[in-house]
């Protein structure tokens, strides 16, 4: 069979694969969230092991010790979340808010009724813009059902893939034709090594920054400091995009509050001041080994992961794009420089 | 029970082929326990090539049954011919050139595969045996470098007294 045939029989059966992910994208997400925790547990686990224990024990070792962290995380800061959920549910107070931002429309509009605008409704928009908000947590990252789901099957996809990822890589490879199979290995220990450390300093510089931004809004007293320090920490993992959102909500909630902009200030230079320590000190120290790319390229990325996975997509869209780009330039650098040769 | 006796005779093929490998001659039973979990088997067929010259190099082949050819150059001049319990392509372990020769094998042969990815693993998982094996390997870097300088010194005295 010719190499053209063999070419488009496998982009035929990888768009059927991909199209079939695609169609059960709910559980896709789950082994991808699922093997993102086992990537960053897995140094762990590596240490326990080199003292001398068997995988096993050292993956039932964490376990047991992360069980009782977060078990003891749970009763400790369930008061406050509890409390939060409940305030969100009900909406905040907006009396201040509403006669603070009535008088910026009517000062807006005086000055600016030469362009014909008369009424901007910015109070409306700016409280569906919350509500909307409020509701898209509930239903996409709080939602009971889901909630539980996850929080049941993702601790068992990693156990099982801490404890036996490395058969389930083997049994895999295995199925590598002989003539693929060293490239491939090579491109698989390139993947790992990149991307895992890649996403390892991601996840570390997400939860600095959630621990200050959560300290930093609690000491400017900002109503749901809590979620809204922990959505700044999950979306500092995105780039450009992740930081000015959590800045966002965080303004938001402040005028809606507090009713006036001297708060919103104070919030915007906060962020600032971690968004610098952010990228002066803790990005240069964890994400050293990052994938390497041009910020066009990541821009699109994200923009595609966005649109084609939501947000899980856009969280992913880097390292998956890093890795895209390592098979194409190492192919292309393996078979100049080491003629390999692909025809039967 | 055919399925279970033939797959206990070859994990016992296996150890016995492993326990002669100079590289894992220093690890205890425990520990080559670990080197067969991670090494790559694969089957060649006749004439099948494992590696081409100027190819990408991962790492070394130890040969379980079967025979293999090492040859070089356009001509495939056979450098050597490795049996039952040979390995061959050890140097890619510790370096990222090419490979300096071209390896057929000239029957159907089982190999097993020990890559740097896997080397590095256990460097890092358990730095005791990476030691041994390192140093081990180094040992035998350094034997193949000794046969070497013989080979030439002996090759030098051939061609001065041809010349005299």
């Amino acid at each position: 069979m010719s190499s053209i045939v063999k070419l488009f029989i496998f982009l035929i059966f990888s768009a059927v694969f991909i199209f079939f992910l695609i169609s059960i994208s709910s559980v896709v997400k789950l082994i991808i969230v699922s093997a993102l925790f086992a990537y960053l547990l897995d140094p762990v686990v590596n240490f326990i092991e080199s003292r001398g224990l068997s995988r096993s024990s050292a993956t039932i070792i964490l376990f047991v010790c992360l069980t009782i962290f977060f078990v003891s995380l749970f009763f400790l800061i369930q008061p406050i979340i509890i409390s939060e959920i409940d305030s969100l549910k009900q909406g905040i107070n907006l009396s201040h808010a509403e006669m603070m931002i009535t008088n910026l429309e009517n000062f807006i509009v005086s000055k600016l009724s030469f362009l014909g605008l008369k009424e901007l409704n910015l109070f409306d928009k700016l409280r569906n813009s919350f509500l909307s908000f409020g509701d898209w947590l509930f239903s996409h990252v709080l939602d009971a059902a889901s909630f539980l789901t996850s929080i049941i099957i993702v601790p068992f996809n990693v156990f099982f893939l801490l404890k036996d990822g490395r058969e389930f890589k083997r049994t895999i490879i295995y199925l590598i034709p002989n003539k693929y199979f060293e490239f491939s290995l090579y491109l698989i220990y390139k993947l790992n090594l990149q991307v895992g450390n890649y996403i390892r300093g991601q996840l570390f510089d997400a939860l600095v920054v959630g621990l200050l931004s959560i300290f930093a809004l609690w000491a400017l007293k900002v109503k749901y400091f809590f979620l809204i320090g922990v959505f700044a920490g999950i979306a500092n993992l995105i780039p450009y995009f992740g930081p000015i959102a959590g800045a966002t909500i965080a303004v938001v909630v402040s005028i809606l509050q507090t009713g006036s902009f001297q708060m919103a200030l104070y919030i915007i230079v906060v962020f600032i001041v971690i968004k610098l320590f952010d990228d002066i000190i803790v990005q240069p120290l964890v994400v050293a080994k990052s994938v390497h790319m041009n910020p066009l390229i990541v821009l699109l990325a994200i923009l595609a992961g966005g649109k084609l996975f939501g947000i899980l997509g856009m969280l992913l869209s880097v390292p998956v794009t890093g890795f895209l780009l390592i098979v194409i330039r190492e192919g292309i650098e393996n078979y100049k420089k080491y003629r390999i040769n692909f025809q039967t | 029970m055919n399925v279970f006796k033939s797959k206990k005779k070859y994990e016992d093929e296996v150890e016995s082929v492993l326990s002669d490998i100079p590289i894992f001659q220093d690890l205890n039973r425990r520990e080559l326990k670990i080197i067969k979990k991670i090494l790559h088997k694969r089957e060649y067929k006749k004439d099948e090539v494992v590696f081409k010259e100027g190819e990408l190099g991962l790492g070394m082949y130890i040969l379980v049954s079967g025979m293999v050819h090492i040859v070089c150059g356009s001509e495939k001049q056979l450098l050597a011919e490795l049996r039952d319990g040979d390995f061959f392509g050890e140097l890619a372990l510790l370096d990222d050139e090419p490979r300096s020769a071209t390896a057929i094998a000239k029957e159907a042969s089982v190999l097993l595969g020990f890559f740097k990815p896997e080397l590095l693993d256990i460097i890092t998982r358990n730095p005791k045996m990476g030691c041994k094996i390192l140093f081990k390997l180094a040992w035998v870097i350094g034997e193949r470098l000794k046969k070497t300088n013989e080979q030439l010194k002996d090759l030098k005295c051939l061609k001065e007294n041809a010349s005299i």
